[in-house]
């Protein structure tokens, strides 16, 4: 027997919605005057709201900034089903290395999503601005993955994670990282670098460094270098 | 109100818990929540102007999670049926809070849309009718009537079991 739903599973005077408001400052001056006189006597209330403030501390996870469609999901998996490991290891090949110092099996792929068609970048790969791209990584072990990069203007970013400091991946082969990005109109040759730490690595630092010639790479990280032209 | 993909990503960190909060309370399925917590970002990534006719920013994250959430639960339930399989009980919180969340999502994937996000503000967020209209842009009479339609499935529903 289905049980009779009566009320309301919510059980304080203002509805979820004005808490969440009042608690992003969304309220008008009026309205959260009203609500704090409301609070000083209403218990209830008051342990929604602090039920609903402790929520908004959560560490949330990177955004993916360019959530790829599920039909380019489907796409990327069966790429990479087809293309094998080890064929993969053929077209993980760095594009124009410099300064490079690789060890073990630590590699970076990226894949391209250009007007909806996804393909798996090879060396000396052109893309065009507005595409997407998404990077997977084959690690050796567990650890820490970041990947930045140096656009044609010399500005660095970091790609992934979204946080301040490396992420942690566990050992595989391919594995798509969770954040994609999409590519702006700064036309050139892009860098890439891809960092594989036994730590939680701040990048920050590293950020700063690749902008001004760098990076000085910690010296228990692996390292892998791309570049790809933009045009 | 219209947001560049920097804006969007401060957003998600000031605003992302409100999201998670109710995908975890409507799906009972932690992947599932934070699958819609990504999504919904991601549309608005997609589509930032979506936000340029919102009264209300909060207001705009409830309808998004609303309606993401109202149908990654009729197309599970719509697999489920078409595989002939039982849909995997999700895991309610703990208590009356816990069962009546239960017992409102297996009645959301029945009701047709307005109705099932009607009861969702209803009884999940505590709304009243006329914060209902103002999400649903619709009059409280209107929301007083689909409100109705829920307790008369829920009736029916009863009936049948």
């Amino acid at each position: 027997m289905i049980p009779s739903l009566a009320g309301r599973t919510w059980n304080a005077c203002f509805s979820a919605l004005q808490l969440d408001r009042f608690v992003t400052a969304e309220m008008t001056e009026g309205e959260a005057e009203r609500l704090r006189v409301h609070l000083t006597g209403c218990a209830r209330c008051r342990t929604a709201l602090d039920e609903l403030r402790a929520g908004s501390e959560e560490r949330l996870p990177p955004l993916r900034v360019v959530p790829l469609s599920p039909r380019s999901r489907v796409r990327i998996r069966a790429a990479a089903a087809a293309v094998g490991i080890a064929a993969a290891a053929s077209l993980l090949v760095m594009v124009r290395p410099f300064g490079v110092r690789t060890k073990g099996s630590f590699a970076l792929a990226m894949y391209v999503d250009h007007a909806g068609e996804v393909r798996r970048a090879a060396p000396g790969e052109v893309v065009a601005p507005g595409d997407a791209v998404r990077f997977a990584v084959s690690a050796p072990a567990d650890g820490y993955v970041a990947v930045l990069s140096l656009d044609p203007k010399g500005r660095a970013f970091v790609y992934f994670p979204a946080g301040g400091r490396a992420e942690r991946v566990q050992a595989g082969s391919d594995l798509p990282l969770p954040l994609g990005t999409r590519l702006d109109e700064t036309v050139g040759e892009e860098r890439i670098v891809g960092l594989f730490c036994p730590s939680a690595v701040e990048l920050e630092p590293l950020r700063l460094q690749l902008e001004q010639g760098g990076p000085a790479v910690p010296g228990d990280c692996q390292v892998t270098r791309w570049s790809f032209v933009k045009r | 109100m219209t947001l560049d993909a920097a804006a969007i990503e401060r957003l998600y960190r000031s605003h992302g818990h409100i999201v998670l909060r109710r995908a975890r309370a409507l799906l009972g399925s932690e992947p599932d929540a934070q699958e819609a917590l990504q999504e919904v970002f991601a549309a608005l990534l997609r589509a930032p102007h979506s936000l340029r006719s919102a009264a209300s920013v909060v207001g705009w994250l409830y309808q998004s999670t609303t309606h993401f959430c109202l149908n990654l639960i009729r197309n599970q339930r719509t697999g489920a049926r078409l595989l002939q399989v039982a849909p995997t009980p999700a895991p309610a919180a703990a208590g009356c809070r816990g069962e009546a969340l239960a017992e409102l999502r297996s009645l959301l994937s029945r009701l047709p849309a307005e109705a099932a996000t009607a009861a969702v503000y209803h009884h999940l967020d505590g709304m009243t009718h006329e914060e209902i209209a103002g999400l649903l842009g619709c009059s409280r009479r209107k929301v007083g009537y689909l409100l109705e339609r829920v307790q008369q499935s829920l009736a029916r529903l009863e009936q049948s079991a």
